[in-house]
């Protein structure tokens, strides 16, 4: 069986955030969710790099481990799904996630959190597949479509990649050699080679010194 | 055309070097000095292969704060790694629900065997004809206002945290969830109710519960327990003094790390929230054990304990066994009253709290 992971390609990510528009869109998330996020590191300073993180379906994952009511299943595909049924929103998963990913609606009189929400790798939940509860608790679910998510689908620079483990990192395996090879044809280190301006090209087009 | 045909030699050249130079630079990357001298001989190590490897060890390990920032905004949005989640996963997993499991039910075994082995503390002069009165109807009320809270939170709490090694393996996740749900919501409702109950606790009763000369030979003498003879106390002895701080100032720690738990509308991150977890946990078993071995007290425990809190009024030869410095002050102001009376009084308040139905006979 096939194993869904995601992979971000921080030296393709131009941080246009239309994976989080997209994924909002496709599965109409409530108000204040978002299932993905863009994080950029050194925000306008040398060396800045953009990844697009929501959850990355961990093989071992600690929000199940430490859910108090073991709402967490992982399906056939090593998609990490949980069912809104029995979640009761303690929040633990949210502590536990290395990536953020949980999500928790404002819920009831004092805003306390509702049942959790997070990135289903567009898989729906454990309801029949398309129906119309599962879309209206998961949102969409494309895999059963025969579709992977769209947040990687229409990414514009391919940085997001989403599919089986072997076939993504097979796909990023060759944009490394590509990219060494280029660094062997310019006689540059893979530092400079980067995808951005290197010092000496800082004059005119950057207004930042 | 020979210009280029030297160039790709010596491309393929490069290629070979920089393959083998790959090659050694794994096998040498624990030597950090090797590393540095093919550096700073300008050739690429293996920590220039991938160029960002520093700054992702730092966003994953944090030693130094990391941040990013995220044009989602909320709480920790910038935050790419979590490193304090597995580490706090760890303290739930690995300690707290295992020994916190441990040690309640190593204390609730104690203290069976401890009642299997030394009994019930009989009042040894037996029940007098005389009573004192103990707690007025306020500090029983008080009492038993954050008894019944704290009990509930208690229960709630434990439901949550051993639910699912415990109750899931019984009832199936689908009917946990229902009960683990009500609990969820029912700690987050009373909760702020414990703190107006602590509060109340502490203005009524702080005055008795100040430590005092005697209090440390109670200690020593272990409040009784070492030998069969009892140890002069005040109103309260130096045990439910502590269990007083105790419930006061641990309870503090409950009450703060709870609010920061249940509104994650004060913008405090994951870090914070963590730790509030674990100070929560820690405390509220902490403060379950001793109210564990203060309910065992109260009831099974000792005869004649819990009149005061039921009544109002205990034995006079309880009072005299437990708490002999107040009896004998009690005693000569002359507070002492007779069984008599005591019923009298009871039956007219009863009858007037039931709004003078009840008419006297």
């Amino acid at each position: 069986m096939a194993r869904m992971k995601f992979y971000c390609d921080p030296e393709r990510c131009i941080e246009c955030n239309a994976c989080v528009t997209a994924c909002k869109n496709e599965n109409e998330v409530p108000w204040g969710v978002n299932r993905r996020r863009v994080v950029t590191i050194n925000d306008g300073d040398e060396g800045e790099r953009s990844l697009s993180v929501a959850c990355m379906h961990c093989s071992d994952a600690p929000c199940a481990t430490v859910c108090p009511v073991d709402c967490f299943y992982t399906t056939q595909d090593g998609v990490v799904l949980h069912d809104k049924d029995i979640c009761i929103g303690c929040g633990y998963c949210f502590y536990a996630c290395p990536f953020g990913a949980p999500q928790f609606p404002e819920d009831g009189a004092f805003a306390t959190r509702g049942k959790m929400d997070k990135c289903t790798f567009c898989a729906g939940g454990p309801e029949a597949d398309s129906s119309s509860d599962e879309h209206r608790k998961y949102g969409s679910n494309r895999l059963a479509e025969g579709k992977l998510p769209l947040c990687a689908e229409m990414c514009s620079t391919k940085a997001l990649l989403a599919g089986d483990a072997d076939t993504i990192s097979e796909i990023y395996r060759k944009r490394v050699i590509n990219r060494s090879a280029s660094v062997m044809a310019r006689g540059v280190s893979y530092r400079d080679a980067s995808f951005r301006a290197p010092h000496s090209a800082s004059g005119k087009s950057s207004a930042k010194e | 055309m020979a210009k280029s045909i030297f160039l790709q030699s010596d491309n393929r050249k490069m290629h070979a070097g920089w393959l083998l130079l790959l090659l050694l630079c794994f096998i040498v990357q624990p030597f950090d000095s090797f590393a540095n001298t093919s550096e700073s001989r300008g050739i690429p190590s293996a920590a220039v292969l991938n160029p960002a490897a520093e700054l992702w060890r730092d966003v994953r390990q944090r030693e130094q704060l990391t941040n990013g920032t995220s044009q989602v905004k909320g709480v920790d949005s910038g935050v790419l790694i979590n490193a304090y989640g597995d580490q706090w996963r760890k303290f739930r997993m690995q300690q707290l629900i295992p020994v916190g499991g441990y040690l309640l039910l190593g204390i609730v075994i104690g203290l069976a065997l401890f009642y299997l082995i030394r009994g019930k503390v009989a009042i040894e002069g037996g029940e007098s004809d005389k009573k004192l009165l103990r707690y007025t109807s306020y500090e029983q009320l008080i009492h038993w206002f954050i008894a019944s809270i704290f009990l509930f939170l208690a229960i709630s709490g434990l439901i949550i945290l051993f639910g699912r090694p415990v109750l899931i393996p019984i009832m199936g996740k689908e009917a946990f969830s229902v009960i683990a749900s009500a609990c969820k919501e029912g700690h987050n409702l009373m909760g702020p109710l414990f703190l107006v109950a602590l509060i109340l606790i502490f203005i009524k009763f702080v005055r008795r519960n100040i430590y005092q000369k005697g209090d440390l030979s109670w200690l020593l003498r272990g409040g009784g327990i070492i030998g069969k003879k009892h140890v002069p106390s005040n109103f309260f002895n130096m045990g439910e003094k502590t269990m007083f701080w105790m419930l006061v100032l641990v309870g503090s720690v409950i009450i703060a790390s709870g609010f920061v738990l249940i509104f994650p509308v004060f913008g405090l991150g994951r870090e914070w929230m963590e730790l509030a977890h674990v100070g929560h946990a820690i405390g509220a078993i902490l403060v379950i054990g001793v109210i564990i071995g203060h309910i065992y007290i109260g009831t099974i425990g000792m005869e004649g304990a819990i009149e005061g809190m039921k009544t109002g009024y205990c034995d006079l030869n309880w009072a005299k066994e437990h708490h002999d410095l107040w009896a004998t002050k009690a005693e000569q102001q002359g507070e002492v009253i007779s069984n008599d009376k005591v019923s009298r009084l009871r039956d007219v308040s009863s009858a007037q709290s039931l709004g003078g139905h009840v008419q006297e006979e």
